[in-house]
């Protein structure tokens, strides 16, 4: 980009010029005395633990599912055997975003799509299928439940399960995701509860875990669908802590549990890692020492097992490129080695084919191969913060974390981070960064091979998309038909009129959202009571 | 396949065509021709519908009390049109239309026609042909027309000449955020309706209204009425409201003097792009340039040019051209 | 002819809410003086309808998922309107755009250019 030129302005992705070489002068004041803390001790920007990959790899923990649970269930082991050293359950996101069975006409007017993006999963029966032999004790399970309203029946009908076959709640290792930059900005559904009743699905799900689930990481913060809707990395820091801010804001208010162990269930973070491989891994940096800033300045809490952060990280699926698509892997690669020089606990790669479709079993594998690679082959686990102490590294680490507080202080004047999703104000911004983004592309200012140079009329490595099963949609109906005819209906009734009940309550909602899992209530019953008890959210839509 | 005319789409949107009365209302955004052709034609046929204008701030929720509104209005009225005005770009003349992603999933079928209108340059609140538009759809027998305005946070008060009743959407916190336009909207409303009434700040912002109120003397009580349109809160006492002010103001003959407010409104407007199309003829014509340019020298007075500029608009259509 | 803006039908067909690709066009297309109706994620009635009551003179979609459900939305707009023109956008893999195409729909896959996609969207109207 910058070959010919030694004048012309440079900047990462978050607009932060940068010079064509540091010296210790540039590291800015403030960040001086961090530089030389060993990792494991605060600010803990230099990592999680001194002895970091060498005694604890980062997990292997790659996004799965479509189709039928037992095509999900399939799937999954064979991740597992592939290497895979955690797993995550994918939910159908026609029916699972939106709380819908798949009788619904939304769902109907669009059957095929049904299993396209997770497997479809209405009762526990489902979750029963897809969770079959699957290492749900010794293994991080990721239970899905990726949009708000979804996520209290997702890790009720995991955790049920896991119950009926006899495993102690307390000792299940796991998460949820809950992800409202997902929820309220990236991916935005047809039909979902408003922000303030998310604001408590998720409160009452880290109260519950802490009381019964204590190795649980109750819900995800993270910034991946924040940052692949456009903002940048600075910015994606700056909501990500306004949004942990939130959650730790409301629990206080609650007064129910100890704000410590709140801090502690929110430490569990996930962001993007992009392609500018080197900004990445000072986001990673940042992002640790923002968080016992954050603790200690706001909180008073300064107790290093709480605000030492831990980070699941995914590559961008919105880098992966349509046009010449084994391109990917090499993007893949690069984008996997910034969040590991970033220090990051787990990570998932997106599949080479991710602007073609959900990924096909050879991409899932060349994702964890990537991994593997990077892991046993390179060196790269051998020496935690291997980037400690350059003058750039430092400098942008330093700088970053500079622009991401001036982020968040800008939505907290917008009123606070809900208020920000309420009013459309993230999602201007979002879209005014995306614009730009592509603009660059488009003038060749950002090269982008095999889309805007380096581009071939006739590719003779053309991959098409994957496209699951097509009996999906059939078996839930006739497997929806059958728990309705099978299921003891008054307990069904019962408990289902329990949980609006409670919804209308200020009572904490799993409780009762456990009863009725295993009392066989289904998701399209549980979301038509979320729709008549909180309404839908006025997404901002601009114009 | 060959247009039909004007008058063809006329009598076949008349007669129940959708796509026809769909086609004729773009055709009159596009050509002010025709527009005055469609008035005409429509000149002798008498007003009848209930135009209900919802206007207020941006992000007031408007379009969502739209939505929710939408099953009552249709109870009642047995088909429910609404125009949704929205801005055009003053650069591009473009414009992004998004009122209906709000108001669709009303699972009402045919009973509901949904229009988006840009505003195409106009001030005021509506689009050039919103008028045309309610005459047209009043024409086609929908009963009730609901009117959404730009929301752009000036003063719109437009939508008062237009709509048999017009109700001004707030939320907590208006007395403070929208100081300058208060006197303007409290002048408009018929009820007003304090939107999002689940966040903080709904008592004072009905005592500020009230106090706003308090000023005017309406022909009939302005009632405030509180929603959460999102969870569909109050919506329905709302339509309660909004019907019982319609037959209160049907008895008074109200909506009677409305009507032909709105008819003399669009006989003004007529009249008024007819005057200024001659206007701007003659001051563009080498012969009103000339004359102007005489009566700046002082060869003719202001009085001759003023009887010549009359007698010129009077018989412009007679010259050749 | 006055005030002839052209008027465009943008709609997402799946239920997956990725909004990335959509605004960013709608907005090009605003700027290059189209109206744009947008609907989100919208279902064949819901097209359908907004097609005809908004007489729009280019329907774009969005796709997300399978490729049926989106032609099933397209063979139920031109059994409505024939005449109306209609071009698609997102994760559309190559065996999905040959369908497309057959079907006359103009594909426009991730990567493509915004100015291709504005040039197809004056040539589909007439507006240049």
């Amino acid at each position: 980009m910058t070959k010919n030129s030694t004048d012309k302005l440079v900047t990462s992705t978050s607009g932060i010029e940068l010079k064509s070489y540091y010296t210790a002068a540039d590291i800015p004041e403030q960040h001086k005395p961090h530089v030389d803390v060993a990792p494991g001790e605060a600010p803990f920007h230099r990592g999680f633990h001194a002895s970091g990959y060498r005694s604890k790899p980062w997990r292997i923990f790659q996004l799965s599912g479509f189709g039928k649970p037992e095509d999900e269930n399939e799937r999954i082991k064979f991740l597992l055997k592939s290497g895979e050293t955690g797993f995550i359950m994918e939910h159908d996101r026609n029916t699972a975003d939106h709380c819908y069975n798949v009788n619904h006409p939304e769902v109907v007017a669009r059957c095929e799509d049904v299993g396209l993006t997770g497997a479809v999963m209405q009762s526990i029966r489902d979750t029963a299928i897809c969770m079959d032999g699957l290492p749900v004790d010794t293994s991080f399970g990721h239970a899905g439940g990726a949009v708000v309203q979804h996520a209290p029946f997702a890790l009720a009908a995991y955790w049920t399960v896991a119950k009926q076959r006899g495993f102690d709640l307390s000792s299940l290792k796991g998460t949820g995701q809950s992800d409202f930059n997902l929820t309220y900005l990236g991916c935005v559904t047809k039909e979902q509860i408003p922000t303030d009743a998310g604001l408590r699905f998720n409160a009452d799900i880290i109260e519950f875990c802490a009381e019964f689930l204590p190795r649980w990481v109750p819900v995800s913060i993270a910034g991946y669908n924040a940052a692949d809707t456009g903002l940048t990395p600075d910015q994606e820091l700056g909501v990500l802590f306004a949004n942990a801010v939130e959650y730790l804001d409301e629990i206080k208010r609650r007064g129910k549990m100890s704000l410590i162990q709140a801090a502690q269930g929110c430490g569990g973070v996930s962001f993007r890692a992009s392609i500018h491989i080197i900004e990445e891994a000072c986001k990673m940096r940042a992002a640790r020492l923002m968080w016992s800033q954050l603790l200690r300045e706001r909180y008073d809490i300064s107790d290093p097992k709480v605000s030492n952060l831990r980070i699941h990280c995914v590559t961008a699926g919105s880098k992966m490129t349509y046009q010449q698509p084994f391109n990917n892997i090499v993007r893949g690669t690069a984008m996997a080695l910034g969040a590991i020089l970033g220090g990051v606990q787990s990570l998932g790669v997106s599949g080479y084919d991710e602007a073609l479709s959900i990924p096909s079993e050879h991409a899932h594998q060349m994702s964890i191969r990537i991994q593997q690679v990077l892991q046993e082959e390179t060196g790269i686990a051998d020496v935690t913060d291997p980037l400690g102490g350059s003058f750039y590294v430092e400098t942008l680490t330093a700088k970053l974390i500079e622009k991401a507080w001036t982020f968040f202080e800008s939505i907290q004047k917008q009123g606070g981070y809900l208020a920000a999703l309420d009013s459309g104000w993230l999602h201007a911004q979002a879209g005014e960064n995306q614009y730009q983004e592509f603009m660059k592309t488009e003038s060749g200012d950002q090269k982008i091979i095999g889309v805007n140079c380096f581009r071939d009329d006739e590719s003779p490595f053309e991959v098409d998309g994957f496209m699951g099963t097509d009996d999906a949609f059939d078996v839930a109906t006739e497997r929806l038909n059958d728990v309705l005819r099978t299921r003891h209906e008054m307990g069904a009734a019962r408990a289902l009129k329990q949980l609006e009940a409670d919804c209308r309550s200020d009572k904490n909602i799993m409780p009762v959202m456990m009863d009725a899992l295993a009392a066989e209530v289904t998701l399209g019953e549980i979301g038509d009571v979320y729709r008549d008890v909180f309404g839908n959210w006025n997404t901002p839509i601009q114009t | 396949m060959s247009e039909p005319t004007t008058q063809a789409l006329l009598t076949s949107a008349m007669a129940g065509n959708r796509s026809h009365l769909a086609r004729l209302l773009s055709q009159i955004e596009r050509n002010s021709k025709v527009e005055t052709q469609v008035r005409l034609a429509l000149a002798g046929i008498p007003a009848t519908s209930v135009v209900i204008g919802l206007t207020g701030p941006p992000g007031a929720g408007k379009s969502t009390l739209i939505s929710a509104l939408l099953t009552h209005a249709t109870a009642s009225f047995n088909k429910t049109a609404v125009l949704a005005v929205d801005p055009s770009s003053p650069f591009s003349r473009g414009a992004l239309l998004g009122d209906r992603v709000r108001m669709q999933s009303h699972g009402l079928g045919d009973r509901v026609f949904i229009r988006s209108m840009a505003s195409r340059g106009e001030t005021g609140g509506l689009a050039r042909t919103t008028a045309t538009a309610i005459q047209v759809l009043d024409a086609c027998d929908w009963p009730l027309i609901v009117l959404e305005t730009l929301g752009i946070g000036q003063v719109e008060l437009d939508v008062m000449d237009l709509a048999s009743m017009v109700a001004v959407v707030l939320n907590p916190g208006w007395g403070d955020t929208f100081q300058a336009n208060k006197a303007g909207l409290t002048e408009a409303g018929d009820v007003f309706v304090i939107n999002k009434a689940d966040k903080d700040g709904v008592e004072q912002t009905r005592a500020d209204l009230q106090d706003s109120l308090s000023l005017l003397k309406p022909p009939l009580p302005i009632n405030i009425f509180e929603t959460v349109a999102v969870k569909h809160q109050g919506v329905e006492a709302l339509w309660r409201g909004i019907e019982a002010y319609l037959k209160e103001a049907q008895k008074l003959g109200l909506l009677e003097q409305k009507r032909l407010s709105r008819r003399r409104r669009l006989l003004m407007r007529i009249l008024q792009r007819d005057f200024d199309v001659r206007m701007h003829a003659y001051l563009t014509s080498e012969y009103g340039d000339n004359q102007i340019l005489g009566a700046l020298a002082g060869s003719l007075s202001i009085e001759a040019l003023r009887a010549d500029l009359f007698e010129y608009i009077a018989n412009v259509d007679k010259r050749p051209r | 002819m006055e005030n002839s803006q052209n008027r465009i039908l943008m709609a997402k067909t799946g239920l997956d809410g990725h909004w990335r690709g959509p605004t960013i066009v709608a907005r090009a297309l605003r700027d290059a003086g189209f109206e744009v109706i947008m609907i989100g994620m919208a279902n064949t009635d819901d097209i359908v309808t907004a097609a005809v009551d908004e007489d729009v003179d280019l329907v774009g979609l969005n796709i997300g998922g399978h490729i049926d459900v989106a032609i099933r939305s397209i063979k139920r707009v031109q059994e409505v309107r024939p005449s109306l023109p209609i071009f698609a956008g997102g994760t559309i893999p190559p065996h999905a755009a040959k369908q497309l195409q057959a079907l006359g729909v103009e594909v426009y896959p991730p990567g493509s250019q915004l100015a291709d996609i504005v040039d197809a969207a004056e040539r589909l109207t007439g507006t240049k």
